[in-house]
């Protein structure tokens, strides 16, 4: 076979069966699992079909977890590449120091599960620092965790802040590459600085821009810790995501046949949509 | 020249890494009998074993292990990812752990009707000299017994009260303790309209906790209690599934459920913090004592813990206990758990598990536990009324914390194996409620018709 | 690595703008500190003070949380975070750059489905996969080992890794493998030769991106040891659950978890900048 002369098959071998280890199995058996009645409060373990998918499609908590999420992902995604396109664009500037690029990128050092305990001291409506004092004293009456929307707006902020750092980074670095010529010869034309963010940084970072977006709007699926932490998903189920959801049905609720069902159908909706992104705006040698 | 030293820098860390990675891939190989545990809270359970980090083993239980020839091994984590590891590791069958952490809110249900769990019954004579069940109050050891047989011990373990405020209650005129749930929400409300006429804003009359999931559903189960009169989640009171069976009982979450869910939820409202549809029993008990929160009910344990620490002197002076206020049908507002330990179906010397859980249980293991905490609350008669609690504590407030333990029902809620999904979903349905983004009705029906179709489709209705 | 910048000497840009992007700083700033500068002065106060509104901001500073971090022994768990950190970047640069290497030379459906199979990778939600990764490694008999850990961890990091190299490797020019081809060296000598030198900046990025990862990851890193490998975000999480509520003491891990992730990412935030931006210069 020829495909065994060739360097490539040999350099991707070693990660496809490192990955293929860890993911193969886990995949086939998560599949067989979302196909079993297996819950722990019956000790019987059998093949049910599509049983699962049928409890889990007429769940009201499914139903409003979806809703959740997809709240959750916009408002999050939306907030977070305004805030780090705006840094990217404020700090790219000549003779910006340094320190703050460092200064700007500090959470990413903190874990996701440190960052909402503290947004969630923070909020405290009866004890913290912006939840009792600062918020109220600017007149916002608002409970910032346990009123529905309150809490929804202390999660994306709290997520915004963790994960921003990560995002602007790629685009700053994304920035500083575009040749000056560029700026240049659009300046030549006599464009404004709008027009050259429009008509040249724009374009020249969007595979940065959808490479970044494809990443966010995994991790922002898959979120678990950080709001866990923050509001357990609270008040209610006004927080409760989809991935809270799947915990809970696993963890709390011992079901891991509906949990496994979900997580296929988590897996199948965000490789379709991954897919279409990739294909749309990815595929063209970028 | 900088640079060089960061590859440098980077070099070495990375082989470092490496190196470290592999050193540590290679694990010591066991010798003689150990038993692994799995717990939370480090420097909190079973600090006299393990130290006030949780990682050295103090002489105490050298001689143990010494005298039994039994290793014990502790693994403390985060309470949530303990549980998730019990879990897995039973579910798999895996054995890796010898003891595992129960509550008798849900865990002890499940794992026994699953055949995860060793009934203890067997064991109790063999190690008499270390946990001797008729010294302990028995109402733990009911909370732990599930179709007759006894699954776990208890440790950290309580019953329903009230912790308040007397400075407060004097301020405005409540004299005698509200014995009744009707006198309680009088007290709360006159509480209420003084605080807003005194203008004070951080101070809420009640705390109590209003998380989504299983946190509030301990002390709500309670309200339901004392408003039925009975269990009120199946018709007739149902609490076993052979009961529920045999009467093909149906939920009645929108029946007689429903006056005890209105009432904890109205007054989490009326008389709560803002917050307090997110709140967990740490923020009942920062509140209370941090001065602001002048009753906390009905799990008065978060009160005493909220005591100790405080810096407000008015929390310290003038904190007392009551008992739980009892509700229209004569009962009190029952809130009982025990944090219990369990031998794993899976372990592979059962006996010598048992032996280091009776130790682990016992009498000096308590006392010390006591000693540490400082709370009124034990599982033993011997230290309640022992030196350690009785210098620390007045007689009437032992007196009426133990009246608490001994009067109560500990199956105030059923025991069924389905007991963590209610407990979970029945919590959600209040933080909900709580947070107004359903009505209590909305809420209820809701809850209704999804344990009606959770109970057909685990066949109780054959 | 030549490294331009934007706007050195343009046109002057408007006074409007300036004023915007100044107080854009400005409140960007605000909004990162606040919940580091809360954290810090958290780290100094007592329990009492932490909790206590208006928040004091003049106090005597109490340095009893971090003695207790080393009298509670947490060192453990920052000892094991840093293992199995550095185990999974040195894991992840070796099988990544390779992979993206060769990808980076293919063309085609091949290279397409490969690259998005990489991405697709990320896409299981963590609840979904922990069974399966428990039964696993209980069946290769790797339970409680941080190889374990270390190859859950690849789940995330790897395709990370990957796609980043990829688009860096596709900008250094095929001429250069050619050139070298023609003088004789092996696909292997090529990348270690002369891919890997110019990429150095490069993968320092990725190493700092995929050590932030792997020192944030906690319930793989947890659930699939036993005893003694606590990592820093189980640390702290399981400090919360105590029966005392130990803000300070919480605080003072958080503080001293941020360090050793910031003396790497210190070091290198000049090579994470440098490195990324080369990527795309044509």
């Amino acid at each position: 076979m020829a495909i065994f002369n060739d360097w490539r098959f040999w350099f991707v071998v070693p990660m496809v069966l490192a990955l293929g280890t860890v993911v193969l199995f886990p995949s086939g058996y998560l599949v067989w699992m979302s196909l079993t009645h297996w819950i722990v409060t019956d000790p019987e373990r059998y093949f049910d079909g599509v049983g699962n998918f049928r409890v889990l499609f007429r769940s009201a908590d499914f139903t409003s977890a979806v809703w959740v999420t997809l709240v959750y992902l916009v408002a999050s995604t939306a907030l977070m590449v305004a805030f780090a396109m705006g840094l990217a664009l404020a700090l790219s500037a000549p003779r910006t120091p340094s320190a703050l690029r460092s200064i700007v990128i500090m959470p990413l050092v903190i874990p996701p599960v440190v960052a909402g305990f503290t947004w969630r001291f923070l909020m405290n409506g009866e004890m913290g620092f912006l939840g009792a004092f600062l918020l109220p004293g600017l007149g916002l009456k608002m409970n910032m965790l346990a009123d529905p929307t309150g809490a929804m707006i202390s999660v994306v902020i709290a997520d915004v802040w963790s994960r921003a750092p990560f995002m602007f980074l790629i685009f700053l670095a994304a920035m500083q590459s575009i040749p000056r010529d560029y700026y240049e010869a659009i300046r030549l034309d006599g464009a404004n600085v709008f027009q050259e963010f429009l008509h040249v940084t724009l374009p020249m970072i969007r595979p940065a821009v959808v490479v970044a977006l494809l990443f966010r709007v995994i991790d922002a699926i898959n979120t678990f810790e950080l709001i866990y932490v923050m509001t357990k998903g609270g008040p209610g189920r006004a927080t409760q995501t989809l991935a809270l959801f799947g915990w809970k049905s696993a963890f709390q609720r011992f079901d891991f046949g509906l949990a496994a069902a979900l997580g296929v159908v988590m897996v199948v909706v965000t490789t379709v949509c991954a897919s279409i992104a990739y294909r749309r705006f990815l595929r063209p040698a970028t | 020249m900088l640079k060089m030293l960061n590859r440098a820098a980077l070099a070495a860390t990375l082989t470092a890494g490496l190196t470290a990675g592999l050193m540590a891939a290679t694990a010591p190989a066991r010798a003689e009998t150990t038993v692994n545990i799995v717990g939370f809270g480090a420097g909190f359970a079973w600090a006299d074993l393990f130290g006030p980090s949780g990682t050295e083993k103090t002489q105490k239980l050298l001689d143990f292990e010494k005298k039994e020839g039994i290793t014990v091994n502790m693994e403390y984590a985060d309470e949530e990812v303990a549980r998730q590891k019990v879990l897995l590791d039973l579910v798999n069958g895996t054995g890796n752990y010898d003891l595992v952490m129960l509550g008798s809110d849900g865990a002890v249900q499940t794992f026994s009707a699953a055949g995860y769990l060793e009934p203890l019954d067997g064991h109790l004579d063999k190690a008499k000299d270390y946990f001797d069940a008729a010294k302990v109050y028995k109402p733990f050891l009911e909370a732990n017994t599930v179709d007759g047989k006894l699954w776990a011990l208890p440790y950290y373990s309580f019953g329903p009260g009230v912790v308040y405020r007397k400075d407060i209650f004097d301020k405005y005129g409540i004299t005698t303790f509200p014995k009744t749930t009707e006198e309680m929400e009088a007290a709360l409300k006159t509480i209420k309209a003084g605080l807003a006429k005194d203008g004070i804003t951080d101070v809420y009359p009640l705390t109590m906790r209003g998380a989504p999931g299983e946190e509030p559903s301990l002390d709500l189960a309670g309200f339901v209690f004392a408003f039925a009169g009975y269990p009120a989640w199946f018709e007739g009171g149902a609490t076993t599934p052979a009961e529920i069976k045999a009467k093909k009982a149906k939920p009645i979450f929108t029946g007689d459920f429903k006056k005890g869910f209105e009432t904890f939820v109205n007054w989490a409202k009326d008389y709560g913090p803002p917050g307090i549809a997110t709140h967990t029993w740490v923020d009942m008990m920062n509140l209370y004592g941090q001065g602001k929160a002048v009753v906390l009910l009905p799990s008065a344990i978060n009160g005493f813990a909220g005591i100790p620490g405080s810096e407000v002197p008015a929390v310290k002076q003038f904190s007392a206990y009551g008992p739980s206020p009892i509700g229209p049908s004569g009962k009190p507002i029952e809130s009982f758990w025990t944090f219990s330990v369990g031998v794993s179906n899976f372990s592979k010397d059962k006996d010598a598990a048992y032996k280091v859980l009776a130790f682990m249980t016992s009498e000096p293991v308590m006392e010390d536990f006591a000693t540490q905490i400082g709370w009124p609350y034990t599982t033993y008669p011997s230290i309640m009324h022992g030196p350690v609690l009785t210098a620390k504590w007045p007689k009437e407030t032992l007196d009426g914390v133990e009246a608490a333990f001994i009067s109560a029902d500990p199956h105030y809620f059923p025991y069924i194996p389905e007991l963590n999904e209610f407990m979970d979903k029945i919590g959600t349905a209040a933080s909900e409620a709580i947070a107004g983004t359903k009505t209590t009705d909305e809420a209820l029906a809701e809850l209704q018709s999804w344990a009606e179709e959770r109970m057909e489709r685990a066949g109780y209705y054959k | 690595m030549i490294r331009r910048r934007i706007h050195d000497d343009g046109p002057p840009v408007p006074a409007s703008v300036r004023i915007a992007r100044l107080a854009f700083t400005i409140f960007a700033l605000a909004f990162v500190l606040l919940p580091i500068a809360w954290l810090a002065l958290g780290s100094l106060k007592t329990r009492n003070q932490a909790l206590a509104l208006p928040p004091q901001l003049i106090f005597t500073p109490s340095f009893d949380a971090y003695s207790a971090i080393v009298a509670k022994g947490f060192l453990g768990a920052f000892q094991n975070s840093l293992i199995i950190a550095l185990s999974n970047v040195v894991l992840t640069l070796l099988l990544g750059t390779p992979a993206a290497y060769a990808l980076a030379r293919m063309t085609g459906k091949a290279q397409d489905n490969l690259s998005f199979w990489v991405i697709s990778v990320r896409m299981a939600p963590v609840f979904a996969v922990i069974l399966p990764l428990y039964v696993l490694f209980k069946a290769l008999g790797l339970l409680d080992t941080r190889v374990a850990v270390s190859l859950a961890h690849l789940t995330l990091t790897l395709p990370l890794a990957v796609w980043m190299l990829l688009t860096y490797f596709r900008s250094i020019p095929e001429e250069l493998d050619q050139a070298a081809m023609l003088d004789g060296a092996g696909p292997l000598q090529i990348l270690l030769y002369i891919i890997v030198p110019i990429a150095r900046p490069m993968l320092a990025s990725v190493a700092i991106v995929v050590f932030i990862f792997s020192w944030n990851e906690f319930l793989l890193a947890f659930v699939l040891t036993a005893r003694g490998a606590q990592t820093v975000p189980v640390a702290v999480a399981s400090l919360a659950g105590t029966m005392s509520f130990d803000w300070p003491l919480i605080a003072a891990v958080s503080i001293c978890s941020m360090i050793p992730a910031l003396i790497f990412v210190g070091f290198a935030q000049r090579h994470i900048v440098a490195g990324l931006a080369s990527g795309a210069v044509k």
